[in-house]
């Protein structure tokens, strides 16, 4: 690879999106409408196409040598300096470099093409909006922190970028700032990130003060690469950070975990991404379904080799993984805002890619992320076409008939869903089978967890399609519904295009049976992730396909018996099970639980203070201190005499005293 | 040559400690500014002893530039005289504390 273009490439698609959010916000909304109109999506768009020149580049080399490190400029350079009490022989330095691998372009293609089309949809779905400049602005800066997150080589940058996200997606929530709910859900999320951040920020404290190299020294490196070389087995392979499965990797995979489940919505920390569906719809495709929350995904992924070496917290994320994604299957049945069914539809798809990479199947985990974004993101779309054409309604009881009136829509949704239902030959079809059925011969607890993934698909699919037949079939069930046209062509375009890629983009990894030799995306992955460890015998592989297969089909038919033909009462578990029913609907109480645990005893200790130490204790000692100063300074005064003679002979009088000291510190 | 060096250095002192006794007990300006004067040269002498001891010549170049900074405060300092003059006050260090808070 020529390396001076291939730095320019990255400069360029790094900055570019940059320069879109520099523009946008420095100009504070003076710039016209249709300048904003084109240089939003086109900041992005023109990112892409630097990206797919990079990934053209990169298959241009043998499969071993695709991963370089470019570096764009000496950030901290400190060659011999004062680390961890000691002075550290090989220094430390941390650059602005950026690594191009398979797995970081996989990410920027995602990242740049899925946000493009957002991009270009949102000049469509807020046009009307008033502050159509500063949306662009935190749409812009978004692209370039994920870009920051998923192409940065250094740990720092890594985290700069993670949090930039989480400010990023705060100030999308949060953008109709007149909404006091979407103020609360900007600040609910933000604070959840943070509590994230914390945990990779101590993880990678800890890579950087335990990692040892070849000859048992430390290496205080902030480098990916350095420190995947050294923590797991390979040439350079030395107890980097003590032995596999030991106390200090296991910490360390927990929190990195800690802040993977933060961004990714995972229990216990997954409460912020129902509620930040108060932000604009294209903020729900963008952050919420297609990017930011895949960044745990990512995480763990990068850090493959680090979880190797730590099983038993690369256990805890598939269990996690796996426990999100029934909860929240569960809860999205109950649901009635479309969106949220979306957003619960979401966290338990990415609980699923948690499964995955936690299980050991990263390419399985990252394939699963990829058809996710298409149809997540065609699913959103979709559904902001109908929130936009019944003015803001979201509740599906009020929709109804629109199958008619929204023609393409209605195909678009339909195909999102039968792709994320896992229905044959839709993306998330191959995908999912791919994912369980690798899943399966490397987890743990393999048959019981396989048993959960599939649960999952069924409910999957039930309530995807409870919400086709209750929003796009039937009879309208108000006069809004009925009134509804199908969205102008801006945004039909992107949905229809994401819609081609929902249905298409399974077939470029046809593996996951091992019947087929078409495996391109696993093989794409393969230099940075690896294969997985084992697999299961074809028979067991075909025969869970085809269970999973049928399940899946079933949960769609289920979903038609109830809201289609209307053949099972739709009340059945909520009278036979209301148990059951009550916590799906209540969201399983997580929100009650963390108001009891969490919030409620911190106000109550804020009231506190307010009434008791503040007034008796902190007040006082405030008061007591200015009246010590005062005292103080009504005394200094007398020595301020105003004359010259008494400056000057206090003057002598020191440099005199200066002098005889110096002198007997000379003698 | 030795011999003659506390001489020198006896003479700088006792200017410096003359000149210092003047800035701080008289409350004509004028003479206050010859005092510091007299303090700039005991330096200036001090430096010259010096240099000429370790046969270097860095203190006469010194020398040169504190006579150069003594002319231009005594600028300063008498344009600053004659401006209190002007203002029709009296020339007294004392009457000048006004600075006191």
């Amino acid at each position: 690879m020529n390396s001076t273009f291939t730095m320019v490439l990255c400069a360029i698609a790094l900055g570019l999106p940059t320069a879109g959010f520099l523009i946008n916000a420095l100009t504070a909304g003076k710039l016209p409408h249709r300048v904003v109109s084109f240089l939003g999506p086109g900041v992005v768009v023109g990112s892409f196409v630097a990206t797919v020149i990079l990934l053209v580049e990169l298959l241009a080399q043998p499969p071993a040598h695709r991963g370089v490190t470019v570096l764009l400029w000496h950030w901290l350079n400190l060659s011999v300096g004062l680390v961890h009490g000691t002075v550290g022989r090989s220094g430390f330095n941390a650059n602005f470099s950026i690594r191009i691998d398979p797995l970081s372009i996989l990410m920027m293609l995602v990242i740049t093409g899925i946000g493009g089309l957002i991009h270009i949809y949102s000049v469509g779905y807020m046009a009307e909006d008033a502050s159509y400049n500063r949306f662009f602005a935190y749409m812009n800066l978004f692209i370039t922190s994920m870009l920051l997150l998923v192409m940065s080589e250094n740990l720092i940058f890594l985290i700069i970028g993670w949090s930039m996200v989480a400010f990023a997606s705060y100030a999308l929530i949060a953008f109709w700032y007149q909404r006091p709910a979407a103020v609360a859900a900007g600040r609910k999320a933000f604070v959840t990130q943070v509590i994230g951040d914390v945990g990779l920020v101590l993880g990678a404290f800890l890579i950087f003060l335990n990692l040892r190299g070849r000859g048992g020294q430390m290496l205080h490196s902030v480098d990916l690469q350095t420190i995947f070389a050294n923590v797991g087995p390979g040439a350079h392979f030395h107890n980097g950070l003590g032995p596999m499965g030991g106390g200090m990797v296991t910490v360390i995979g927990i929190l990195l975990f800690l802040g993977a489940a933060a961004k990714s919505a995972q229990w216990p920390l997954h409460t912020w991404l129902p509620d930040a569906m108060e932000g604009p719809t294209p903020v729900s495709a963008l952050i919420h379904a297609a990017t930011m929350v895949t960044a745990g995904v990512y995480l763990v992924a990068r850090f493959h080799p680090l979880y190797q070496q730590a099983p038993v917290a690369a256990g805890i994320v598939a269990v996690v993984g796996i426990g999100t994604a029934l909860m929240a299957a569960i809860i999205g049945c109950t649901q009635f805002d479309i969106k949220r069914v979306i957003a619960y539809s979401t966290m338990s798809q990415i609980g699923l890619m948690i499964f995955a990479v936690g299980a050991g199947a990263y390419a399985a985990g990252m394939f699963q992320f990829f058809t996710h974004a298409c149809f997540k993101a065609l699913l959103f779309l979709a559904a902001g076409n109908v929130i936009h054409a019944l003015h803001d309604e979201q509740d599906i009881r009020s929709m109804g008939g629109l199958s008619t009136r929204m023609k393409l829509t209605f195909f678009a949704f339909l195909v999102g869903s039968l792709a994320l239902a896992g229905i044959p030959l839709f993306a998330g079809w191959f995908s999912k089978e791919e994912l369980l059925s690798t899943g399966l011969a490397l987890g743990p607890a393999v048959p019981w967890l396989w048993v959960l993934g599939v649960s999952v698909n069924v409910l999957t699919s039930f309530y995807i399609f409870r919400v086709v037949w209750a929003a796009f079939r039937g009879q309208p069930a108000t006069s809004r519904a009925a009134a509804a046209r199908e969205a102008r062509p801006m945004m039909l375009v992107p949905v229809l295009v994401l819609a081609f890629l929902s249905a298409v983009v399974g077939f470029l990894n046809i593996d996951f049976a091992g019947f087929h030799p078409i495996t391109l995306f696993s093989d794409f992955l393969q230099p940075v992730v690896g294969r997985p460890a084992a697999h299961a015998s074809d028979g067991i592989q075909a025969l869970a396909l085809l269970v999973g297969t049928a399940l899946s089909v079933g949960g769609l038919a289920l979903a038609w018996a109830v809201y289609g033909r209307k053949v099972i009462s739709v009340d059945l578990i909520s009278r036979r099970l209301p148990w059951l029913y009550q916590l799906s609907v209540q969201k399983f109480y997580w929100d009650e639980i963390y108001g009891a645990a969490l919030v409620r005893p911190t106000l109550a200790f804020a009231a506190l203070v307010r009434q008791v130490l503040e007034p008796q204790f902190f007040d006082t000692m405030v008061t007591e201190v200015r009246g010590g100063v005062a005292t103080l300074a009504d005394d200094l005064r007398s020595l301020q005499t105003g004359f010259f003679r008494d400056y000057s002979l206090i003057f002598f009088v020191c440099a005199v005293i200066g002098l005889v000291v110096l002198g007997f510190r000379l003698a | 040559m030795t011999g003659l060096f506390p001489g020198f250095l006896t003479l700088s002192a006792a200017m410096f400690a003359l000149g210092s006794l003047g800035v701080m007990v008289r409350r004509n300006p004028l003479v206050v500014f010859m005092s510091i004067e007299l303090m700039l040269n005991a330096g200036n002498l001090a430096l010259v002893t010096y240099a000429r001891y370790t046969h270097t010549m860095a203190g006469q170049v010194f020398a040169l530039i504190v006579i150069a900074v003594a002319a231009s405060e005594v600028v300063v300092g008498l344009a600053l005289i004659t401006g209190v003059y002007r203002s029709g006050r009296r020339l007294d260090i004392d009457e000048l504390s006004e600075m006191r808070e």
